[in-house]
């Protein structure tokens, strides 16, 4: 029985290398977003100037920081939720709120990726462009894609702590 | 069946279940029954690109994060003890001024608590103040502040504000003026109750000195500008506050990065991961709601609250009052983000028919937010208290119960006296 050991060795070890990622380029959207945003204060204090497409792509990329920022938070389901009646719960009984909560969280997520999914979809088919040459579908794909990894990260808090209560009772 | 859905999700929401998730829900909900396609969630939630104060938002945070992460805290410390230490009840001033600048920069998530308690804690006990007052001085200060530009919840309920007001207009600035006079109000009257409440208990001064302030002054010589920046430039509008926001972010980046070498910039990129889970929790709640506002909106659900209001209370004085208790409750249970971004689309066009200024509701609105967040059993900094200090969260109850009354005291103030908000602004 080694395989399923090292299978979940593998899957830690991709879903740290995944969270690098995710790191990388919340960092990186980030650094860009500040410059460009000074960049753009600059230049119209200075030169009376400005680039036409930084005002569009910086309003863009708080969307993206923000998605991917709920993206990040999920790893932890460090979400804000009113935590007015768990933290009176018995660990007995919050094993299964908890597991309904993820099942819930998994499923509402899904069901937005889905449409938000087919809302690019649509936006793609009719051709619009955001500003520049940039089609406006390429900025909102990250709706969907942020949607569908938070489902991800709650079905697998689910299985795992169906797995710990399974455990936990003899 | 819709009744028990509602009660399902509210039961979710109670028992734990991310916030936005209840709130997709229950949009997509109100659509599907309405039959309008569910995407428009998804294109509802794009409209974040398309405002530009949100800018202001991860910026304003992220400044705040990189300053709770340096020694900014000493340092405001050790400025306002040598130009304030000389005072009689000097220290317990020190620590509502420094925690108030401290909160509005970095906003009221607890890190003032954490950053500036460990400092003003260990230093009013030590100086003769009572254990159980220091106590109770730290846990409340960790939300003084939140009136004071540029708060994040202040610039929040602006957002929304601008988002809804048919009429109505209401800018930024505005917000920014109105709050300054009531947050001093209520520094002044803690000050007061701290003075009266040593009376018998001669606390210590230190003696002004030159100096003392001239070292104090070039230590923080970098980070003195930063208020300057946010006050003079938007108050002169020569920035607009999403400008004034980035100019921020960039000078707190390189002051502490590159001037005081406080934060490596190995560390940076787990402090920008920080603030933007931060900032994306808030955004997607924004993002949603904006999509079940609308909902609610075209179900004339404001104007259905106010008929029911307005069946029991007819006064605008009344009406106030109520607004304050439930505020209050709300402000211990839910934190302060999804409040504004929840009660305000509903309650604002509630309060415009009674007359109320919107300015004057915001400042009403975040003055009770700011005394929920020490209000037992849930409020959130008596759990950050309770946790930095390693304090049974029972102590902690008692030793913020005086300061809280006082602040309801100057809270009551605030709402009916709408001038003092106001008078700043046109």
């Amino acid at each position: 029985m080694g395989r399923p050991i090292s299978n979940t060795a593998m899957l830690i070890r991709l879903a740290t290398i995944f969270q690098k990622i995710e790191d990388a380029i919340l960092v990186s959207l980030m650094l860009a977003m500040i410059s460009l945003a000074v960049f753009q204060i600059f230049l119209r204090n200075f030169f009376d100037a400005g680039i036409v497409w930084a005002d569009p792509l910086v309003r863009v990329l708080v969307l993206w920081i923000g998605l991917i920022g709920a993206m990040a938070a999920s790893r932890t389901n460090n979400h804000i939720s009113i935590d007015v009646i768990s933290r009176f719960l018995p660990e007995s009984v919050k094993r299964f709120t908890r597991l309904l909560i993820y099942l819930f969280t998994a499923g509402v997520t899904a069901l937005m990726a889905w449409h938000s999914f087919r809302f690019v979809a649509m936006e793609r088919a009719d051709g619009i462009t955001a500003f520049a040459n940039v089609p406006a579908w390429v900025c909102e794909a990250i709706i969907p894609v942020a949607f569908a990894i938070i489902s991800v990260r709650y079905i697998l808090f689910f299985f795992q702590q169906l797995i710990d209560n399974i455990r936990q009772t003899p | 069946m819709t009744l028990a859905i509602i009660g399902i999700l509210i039961l979710l929401a109670l028992l734990g279940a991310p916030l936005f998730t209840v709130i997709i829900a229950a949009a997509m909900l109100g659509f599907h029954l309405s039959e309008i396609d569910l995407s428009v969630v998804a294109i509802e939630l794009y409209r974040i690109a398309d405002t530009p104060i949100l800018l202001a938002l991860p910026l304003f945070t992220f400044a705040g994060y990189i300053l709770g992460e340096s020694n900014t805290s000493k340092r405001l410390v050790r400025l306002t003890q040598a130009f304030l230490g000389w005072m009689s009840g000097g220290l317990a001033m020190i620590a509502f001024v420094v925690c108030a600048l401290f909160t509005a920069f970095t906003g009221a998530s607890g890190v003032t608590i954490v950053a500036m308690g460990a400092l003003l804690y260990p230093a009013l006990t030590r100086a003769g103040y009572p254990d159980r007052f220091s106590l109770g001085l730290v846990t409340t200060s960790g939300s003084l502040g939140l009136l004071l530009p540029p708060s994040l919840p202040l610039i929040l309920y602006g957002i929304i504000a601008q988002q809804m007001s048919d009429g109505a207009q209401i800018s930024i600035e505005d917000l920014f003026l109105a709050g300054i006079f009531p947050a001093l109000l209520m520094i002044t009257m803690l000050s007061a109750w701290s003075v009266w409440a040593n009376r018998a208990n001669p606390i210590p001064l230190t003696r002004f000195s030159l100096k003392n302030c001239r070292a104090a002054l070039r230590e923080s010589i970098w980070e003195i500008p930063l208020p300057l920046f946010v006050f003079t430039g938007i108050y002169s509008g020569y920035f607009a506050v999403s400008e004034a926001a980035a100019v921020t972010a960039m000078y707190v980046l390189i002051v502490e990065v590159f001037v005081y070498r406080e934060i490596s910039l190995g560390r940076l990129p787990g402090i920008i991961r920080e603030s933007m889970v931060m900032v994306g929790g808030i955004l997607l709640i924004l993002g949603v709601s904006l999509a079940f506002t609308n909902f609610l909106i075209d179900a004339e659900a404001p104007m259905k609250l106010f008929d029911i209001c307005q069946s029991f209370v007819s006064s605008k004085l009344v009406f106030l009052i109520l607004l304050n208790v439930f505020l209050l409750i709300l402000g211990a249970m839910l934190d302060i983000f999804s409040a504004i971004i929840i009660m305000v689309p509903l309650m604002l066009p509630v309060a415009l028919e009674y007359g109320v200024h919107p300015v004057h509701l915001g400042i009403i609105f975040l003055a009770n937010m700011q005394i929920g967040y020490f209000t037992p059993p849930v409020g959130m900094n008596l759990f950050i208290a309770g946790y930095r200090f390693k304090k049974p969260i029972v102590d902690i109850y008692r030793a913020t119960i005086p300061f809280m009354l006082v602040l309801f005291l100057s809270v009551l103030v605030i709402t009916y006296w709408p001038a003092l908000s106001l008078f700043l602004i046109s």
